[in-house]
């Protein structure tokens, strides 16, 4: 078990790695190819090289290598590495720090993906398992059918209807009935706010796991269904188990596995439906950020985040990997 | 007497308002885009951080908001002789936040580190016209291949032409006569700093210390920012209510907070324009005021046939139904343009400079004739920036140039487009767009159009007129500021006539606002709400 963890720690630094070079590469060449973005500064105005130099250097692309096309900076990447060791992540072009930002928005996002992820959980579970108990009868086909249905509709359209035909009046009546502070007055605002950080995230983060269990409730049906035919299974039920029993511990921790994988995948998946739900709900997080810098070509930012998001994402695939070794003997012992 | 004056203004708000909130909840809710990045007055730029800090500081001058002419405001009076050497006394007891005195070094320390080039601040090039600016500039030379030698380093660090006479007398030498100066000086890059926010600029930008009616209590970043009424303000200028929440949005998501109760303004997405308009609730709390900004056409002047042209520029601009542009991308947020300088806003500008710019499609076919038609199989490229709206009114405005004319179109959006501007790397129209920095018609003309080589023309158009550079020359020199107008005026003539660009349109605001709130007056200027003017029922 030991080694395991080991080489998957050691597989995830390399990964950390890589993305790093490639992010620097990238942003690189962007800057080489489209021009200096601190041109963009200056908007209508024409300024002066004197003046471009300073803008450039606080927005520490002073480097010259910057100016060349093909050339790699590997000086710079080399400053940004060990000030990353250092903990320093820079500042944004107007010397915001990095790590503060992330500090504010990364909050929010992860509330977004806790109620997104609980959706997930519940919904995907519970009509999974009911479609798989229940296969080929009224109730299978109905959650079948919602479950492409909802697939089908995307998420954008299903929060810009909300956010543009539903919420108003939901939170004007609820405003008039309730008080302006009551919980369902917040539920239903149409956008986000950061004194009540919870109950206005709660709705577009359901809706956003709502969109995104479509394709979990099949997976689990699927890995269930799998299992309810499996020799272990017959077993257990012919040793004389209870069904609650049997379903619990045979059926749905053995078609946990895939489920497990698809957490890893659909995480990224959510990622991009964050910043969709964050742009449209208002919510102040690591999606809306990332958008607005790469938009700004503010590579400090850019840089920064997608590294710690790799980070993030380097470590929910690690801890995916310890859950396979937990759930399936097998691996562990590999 | 002054807080006679400010309790006589207070009372009088309340006197119209009904009461109905209960808790004294005198609280204005507004929206801001989240590009908010700084309060520095001499890092702002944009239109929302000069917002909330019209509120935050007082300037020397304020600007009456029907007309935008200036008036002294902290300014106790502002002379000069020879339009050069300008003294400016400064009313004496105002004081920062924090204490300071609002004095005639707090206005030299905040223009000082603003015009010294390496702080780059964006405000710095308001300071050019003072003596000593170039020297602090510094020179720095950028080669071929990108390699930066600094030739010299800023030789000063202070305006040799600003002088500190007394803490209440300010003296500034300009580098040469310029009748417009006191118009500037109500702009946010004039206003004063304390030491304490030099002396931490960092913190400074995002917790000012202001002297004006309102001080911020607190900034979250990207979220929202509070401010709360000042005790110690002294100043005639104070709204009637105690706190102002703004909360930042990124795009246009804020209407339906603003139909929800939330805000006490907002501003409908084209698509919601119509059903807005339409409701006789809402329709009843809308404000409009014409903006200042110049949507136009420019043309690569510098690249020859067809463009230098000017039957060819005529021809495309009689062919552009601009109305129709207007009502069809961002319907109530233009006005078409028939001027280079916004009709009636600012002193100078009037309408119908432009002869060429009515909808005329059969004398636009005539003077594509005249300049000999469009080659055959060959595309006009439009070139501008990425931005969307931006995009489908370049589209709107290309297919009233095919429809009318016959020229296939393409546009070029890229994301580089000031670099290439720069570099005069376009092959056809482009799009160009001026928000004035102070109301007088000069901003619209000379910085634009002159300051060009006879014969290469200025960087981003390659005009260059003689007459033109003289005419704004004239006026700078001019004895006052009406006989400055007047020859800036001329010079629009002596542009209306080469016709170099084409105007599109003038910006134009809506704001609808909910019904706490009343006497809601825009600024004609910038657009936004004059918040020293709400009233809070």
């Amino acid at each position: 078990m030991g080694r395991y963890v080991a080489r998957r720690l050691l597989q995830g630094l390399l990964t950390l790695f890589l993305v790093m070079v490639l992010l620097h590469l990238l942003t690189t060449a962007a800057i080489q190819l489209n021009g200096n973005p601190a041109l963009a500064f200056f908007g209508d105005r024409v300024p002066t090289a004197a003046q471009l130099q300073a803008v450039s250097e606080r927005y520490g692309l002073g480097d010259a290598c910057y100016n060349q096309l093909g050339n790699p900076c590997v000086g710079p990447f080399l400053d940004r590495l060990a000030a990353y060791a250092t903990g320093d992540f820079g500042t944004d072009l107007r010397g915001r720090e990095v790590t503060e930002i992330v500090a504010v928005a990364a909050p929010n996002t992860l509330r977004l993906f806790a109620v997104v992820g609980l959706t997930w959980l519940v919904v995907g579970m519970t009509l999974g398992s009911l479609a798989a108990r229940y296969r080929g009868r009224a109730a299978d086909h109905g959650i079948r059918a919602g479950s492409i249905l909802v697939d089908a509709f995307p998420v954008f359209v299903m929060l810009l209807v909300y956010k543009f035909v539903v919420t108003v009046p939901m939170s004007t009546w609820a405003r008039d009935t309730f008080g302006a502070e009551s919980l369902p007055a917040l539920l239903f605002r149409p956008s986000f706010s950061p004194d009540h950080p919870w109950a206005t995230v709660l709705v577009p983060g359901v809706l956003l796991g709502l969109a995104g269990s479509a394709a979990f409730i099949r997976l689990v049906r699927a890995a269930q269904l799998e299992n309810y035919n499996a020799e272990h299974v017959r077993t257990a039920r012919s040793k004389g188990l209870g069904e609650r029993h049997v379903t619990l511990f045979h059926i749905v921790r053995n078609s946990s596995i895939p489920v497990v994988t698809a957490i890893g995948f659909v995480f990224a998946e959510a990622l991009a439906g964050a910043v969709v739900t964050e742009g449209l709900m208002n919510v102040y997080g690591m999606g809306g950020v990332l958008w607005s810098a790469v938009r700004d070509s503010d590579v400090s930012v850019v840089v920064g985040i997608v590294t710690l998001l790799a980070v993030v994402t380097v470590v929910v695939m690690i801890v995916v990997d310890l859950l396979y070794a937990a759930l399936d003997p097998r691996i562990r012992f590999d | 007497m002054l807080a006679l004056v400010a309790t006589g203004c207070s009372s009088g708000g309340d006197g119209g308002g009904g009461g109905d909130q209960g808790g004294g909840d005198a609280t204005v809710r507004l929206a801001l885009t989240q590009d908010v990045d700084t309060l520095l007055p001499m890092d702002s730029n944009v239109g929302d951080n000069i917002a909330v800090l019209d509120v935050i500081y007082d300037g020397l001058v304020r600007y009456d908001p029907q007309t935008t002419e200036p008036y002294n405001y902290l300014a106790e009076d502002i002379s000069t002789e020879d339009n050069v050497v300008w003294t400016i006394a400064i009313k004496e007891g105002t004081t920062f936040h924090n204490g300071e005195p609002v004095d005639a070094e707090a206005f030299a320390r905040a223009w000082n580190y603003a015009a010294y080039g390496p702080n780059a601040m964006e405000n710095n090039y308001f300071f050019e016209r003072i003596e000593g600016y170039d020297a602090m500039q510094g020179d720095y030379e950028v080669s071929e291949d990108g390699e930066v030698t600094v030739n010299e380093e800023p030789s000063a660090d202070t305006l040799s032409g600003l002088e500190v006479v007394d803490p209440t007398t300010l003296e500034v030498t300009l580098n040469g006569p310029f009748a417009g100066f006191d118009t500037m000086l109500g702009y946010t890059g004039f206003f004063p700093i304390a030491q304490a926010c030099l002396d931490d600029i960092d913190a400074c930008a995002t917790q000012p210390i202001g002297n004006g009616p309102f001080q911020v209590e607190q900034w979250q970043q990207g979220q929202s920012l509070t401010a709360t009424k000042f005790e110690g303000y002294t100043g005639e200028e104070a709204p009637n209510f105690d706190r102002i929440e703004w909360t930042e949005y990124s795009g246009s998501s804020s209407w339906p907070d603003f139909q929800a109760g939330i805000l006490d303004t907002g501003t409908p997405p084209p698509a919601e324009w119509q059903q807005a308009n339409a409701d006789p609730d809402l329709s009843t709390r809308k404000v409009e005021v014409a903006g200042a900004a110049l949507t136009y056409l420019g043309f690569p002047l510098y690249e020859g046939e067809p463009w230098t042209d000017v039957e060819f520029r005529k021809a495309i601009s009689m062919a552009i139904d601009r109305q129709a542009v207007i009502d069809a991308v961002l319907p109530g947020q233009g006005v078409p343009a028939d001027s280079w300088v916004v009709p009636e806003r600012v002193p100078g500008g009037v309408a119908g400079t432009c002869q060429w710019c009515t909808f005329d499609p059969d004398a636009a076919k005539q003077a594509l004739e005249a300049a000999g038609g469009w080659p055959e199989g060959e595309t006009l490229t439009i070139h501008l920036g990425t931005d969307e709206t931006q995009l489908e009114y370049f589209q709107a405005i290309g297919d009233q140039i095919t429809l009318n004319l016959g020229i296939p179109y393409e546009l070029d959006p890229s994301p580089d487009y000031f670099a290439r501007r720069a570099a005069r790397d376009f092959s056809g129209p482009f799009r160009a767009n001026w928000f004035p920095d102070y109301p007088l018609n000069e901003n619209y003309l000379g910085p634009v159009y002159g300051g060009g080589e006879p014969d290469e023309g200025n960087t981003s158009f390659g005009y260059y007129n003689e007459e033109f550079e003289q005419l704004i020359a004239e006026g700078d020199r001019a004895a006052d500021l009406d006989a400055a107008v007047a020859k800036y005026a001329e010079a629009e003539k002596v542009l209306a006539e080469d016709f170099p660009t084409v105007p599109i349109s003038f910006s134009q605001v809506t704001v609808f606002h909910s019904d706490r709130v009343s006497n809601v007056v825009l600024d004609p200027f910038s657009g936004s709400v004059k918040l020293r003017l709400l009233e809070v029922a």
